[in-house]
């Protein structure tokens, strides 16, 4: 193996593949990356068994072939390079490293211990980079962060048509996105449960173009193992692949209640505001009570009679009598951060029965694309 | 080689887990979701675990663990995407790891049909683990396959015992044992016969007794303490014999302690790229990583001193068991520690079978004491008292 790359566009694939690294790597293999040269330019890979990332960077290839030196030497040492080409070469049991005067010796690792890195599976789709990355977030907030629950601490994200729908709940809200994209096939239909935190994480690292590809294992006996995302770096290709949450997802369509008794609106960031000020004198995950009046909401924390701090905010209300509701602060303010938009609508049933929080535009005009449904806390006597 | 090849004499195992391996990758699926592994230490449970795993895995057209092919050769090698093994390094295993291991077998597999989660030494659970671990193997994720590795089934909670699948192995004898020794690590015939013998079916102390000329010093050591305290020395000798029994194990676990942690921390700085070629460079993050290792290393010193103490309690019940032997049978085929035979003949001579029970009881009494954390050298003064009392008295 042996090239001459860019000390840019090196160091920033190596920091991008390296961002997958584990921190405490149970064999030695793992803590490293993969150099790989051939035909196709210089792919830097890194796996940790959960997510693969390679990043593709053009090089002059003078041999091709293949090293696994340390990931987090390698990331180091790219960083404090010169900007100037830099040379690469395996040497025997070395990678040897030039840059202008600078010369670097790594050790190589045991390649024929490394894990075979999956492969990317079948094109489905593609969607906007940005869009993309904002549903993520705007979903991976409600997902679980109890790993005896596996399936909840997932994001399920269900491709039909040239809709993509990205759910997460755990079972206290439920976040729901739906966005537009670009299918391979018109009539695809699959879904697949990605763990939340590499989610979105990933959908951040890939706005550096304006498309993102995702692939998916279809056709896999016993179901999709594999969800692949591709999409521009600051400085090339880059593609992950992760492992999927194995198992049957929660039926969470049925959770939306089917009528709508009272609705209201209300400026999103004095909202949000409120809600921290009252919150704040109350001991933690104290729930927050509502009561919808006309033209004003009044925050109180607290659940019994005498409520530890309140206050009143403009809001419009069109039910057919006051209504108070209850919630648990961090997740009311998860869903009001999530809306992102300036104005939040809020349907409500009864107070025993979850709230549908969603952005407007304006005040008549709720938005269907985010939906984030939140559990009451029930008012105790 | 077939990767059954490295389990030592469990034919009936070996032949039952590479036809579940075949049917397996003829069918599909129907594979059971939660195996049980029982057997005696040393009788190889891991080892027959992680060669299902590397047969489940086999990708060769010839058959079902091959021991060649890239998915035989990582899963052997500990790197296999969908094969994740848990060794509780400490005395226990807690509920944060079991919580991190369930995470993970949530997953769906990378790159085979199936993963494959085995836990070593699953008698080492704690409740709470134990209970973290139940919902994942009561509701398992449609892929994923348990391997658990205890002593015997009854180490392991009846919740979980009940949902798996038992396969039990025996002790192997010293002729499979000896044969492995002299066909695979080359070790003179007769050296691999002693060592296999004196192993008492214990294949990973066998290798070791017939590997590390220390290892047999060590053993003869604690032979030779044997046959001292069965020849009715004074207090004084006693206690001095069970204090130099204390501080054997004690050098030892030190020493093999500082050869794996020093090997282990090469490893660290060999993965994280510490001095490694560009002058003491030590990445960022790395210090943290150096911090668990010694956290890690440092629960599984105190393990590594009860496992010593352990080996000298084998060693001395091996010693005590042979001299039964002859006192029932009156052979010394059955012998197991040859090379001591003139004690074990005057021992025999010198006591009734009574006190050798008796003598037997007080080891496994020690044995249950140091398990149960209490201060060793109390433990084996109190044994060294009762194996030295020749038994004039009427024994309880
Ligand atoms: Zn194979």
């Amino acid at each position: 193996m042996k090239f001459q790359v860019d000390q840019d566009a090196f160091a920033d694939a190596v920091a991008w593949a390296a961002r997958t690294l584990p921190t405490r790597p149970s064999i030695p293999v793992l803590g490293g990356i993969l150099l790989t040269a051939d035909d196709d330019g210089l792919v830097i890979s890194s796996f940790d068994y959960e997510v693969s990332a390679s990043a593709t960077t053009a090089a002059t290839i003078a041999r091709g072939g293949r090293g696994l030196v340390s990931g987090r030497l390698l990331a180091e040492i790219t960083r404090s390079l010169p900007s100037q080409p830099v040379d690469v070469e395996l040497d025997g049991t070395r990678v040897v490293l030039r840059c202008g005067s600078t010369r670097f010796t790594l050790p190589t690792l045991p390649i024929e211990e490394y894990p075979t890195l999956p492969a990317l599976p079948p094109r489905a789709g593609t969607v906007a980079a940005d869009s993309f990355a904002t549903a993520a977030n705007q979903v991976a907030i409600a997902a679980g962060r109890d790993d005896t629950l596996p399936i909840l601490t997932g994001v399920r994200i269900e491709l039909d048509g040239e809709i993509v729908t990205l759910a997460a709940t755990d079972r206290y809200r439920l976040a729901v996105r739906e966005l537009r994209w670009q299918p391979a096939r018109p009539d695809i239909t699959a879904a697949a449960l990605v763990p939340a935190r590499t989610l979105g994480e990933v959908a951040r690292s890939l706005t550096g173009g304006a498309q993102v590809e995702i692939f998916l294992s279809f056709d896999q006996p016993g179901g999709e193992t594999l969800i692949g995302f591709a999409g521009r770096g600051t400085s090339g290709e880059r593609q992950t692949t992760t492992r999927l949450i194995d198992g049957e997802y929660v039926k969470y369509r049925s959770l939306f209640p089917s009528e709508t008794a009272a609705r209201a609106h209300v400026a999103t960031t004095p909202f949000i505001e409120a809600v921290k000020r009252v919150s704040l004198v109350a001991p933690r995950n104290v729930p927050v009570r509502l009561t919808f009046h006309r033209d004003q909401l009044l925050l109180e924390a607290g659940s019994g009679e005498e409520a530890q701090a309140s206050e009143w905010l403009d809001a419009t209300f069109d039910g057919e009598e006051e209504l108070t509701i209850a919630f648990n602060p961090s997740y009311l303010l998860d869903g009001l951060g999530a809306v992102d938009s300036e104005i939040v609508h809020l349907d409500f049933t009864s107070p025993n029965k979850p709230a549908i929080l969603r952005g407007g535009k304006d005040a008549d005009q709720p938005m269907d694309d985010y939906r984030y449904l939140l559990m009451p806390v029930r008012l105790g006597g | 080689m077939s990767v059954f090849a490295e389990v030592v004499g469990q034919d009936a195992v070996t032949e039952l887990l590479a036809s579940v391996a075949r049917r397996a990758r003829e069918n599909g699926d129907g594979l059971t979701h939660a195996w049980l592994f029982a057997g005696p230490p040393g009788c190889g449970r891991s080892i027959a675990a992680r060669a299902f795993a590397a047969a489940l895995h086999c990708r060769s057209p010839d058959g079902v663990g091959c021991g060649r092919c890239h998915e035989c050769r990582t899963v052997l090698a500990g790197s296999h995407p969908d094969v994740v093994v848990v060794r509780p390094a400490g005395l226990s295993l807690g509920v944060a790891e079991a919580r991190e291991l369930v995470a993970r077998a949530a997953l769906a597999p990378t790159v085979s049909r199936w993963q494959v989660v085995i836990v070593e030494d699953a008698d080492r659970l704690t409740e709470g683990a134990a209970n973290v671990l139940l919902k994942a193997i009561e509701e398992p994720a449609p892929r994923t396959i348990w391997l658990l590795c205890v002593p015997s089934p009854h180490d392991l909670v009846p919740t979980i015992r009940s949902r798996c699948r038992l396969v039990t192995l025996r002790t192997p004898n010293p002729h499979a044992i000896a044969q492995v020794l002299i066909e695979r690590d080359g070790i003179e015939p007769e050296l691999a016969t002693a060592a296999a013998r004196a192993a008492s079916g214990h294949i990973g102390r066998a290798r070791r007794l017939a590997t590390d000329a220390q290892a047999r010093a060590r053993r003869r050591a604690v032979l030779d303490a044997a046959a001292q305290l069965a020849g009715a020395p004074t207090l004084a000798e006693s206690l001095r014999i069970a204090a130099e029994l204390v501080d054997a194990a004690t050098a030892e676990a030190g020493e093999e302690t500082e050869t794996r942690d020093a090997a282990e921390a090469a490893a660290l700085r060999e993965a994280l790229g510490v001095e490694a070629g560009s002058g003491g460079r030590r990445p960022r993050g790395s210090a943290g990583a150096f911090r668990d290792l010694e956290a890690r290393q440092k629960s599984r010193a105190t393990r590594t001193q009860r496992d010593a103490l352990d080996r000298i309690l084998g060693d001395l019940a091996a010693f005590f068991r042979d001299v039964l032997v002859l006192q029932l049978s009156g052979t010394e085929d059955a012998v197991a520690n040859v090379d001591v035979l003139s004690a074990i003949r005057a021992s025999a001579g010198r006591s009734t079978r009574t006190d050798t029970l008796r003598r037997l009881e007080a080891i496994m009494e020690c044995r249950a004491a140091i398990e149960a954390n209490a201060n060793p050298l109390i433990a084996f003064e109190a044994m060294a008292i009762a194996l030295s009392d020749s038994g004039g008295r009427t024994s309880g």
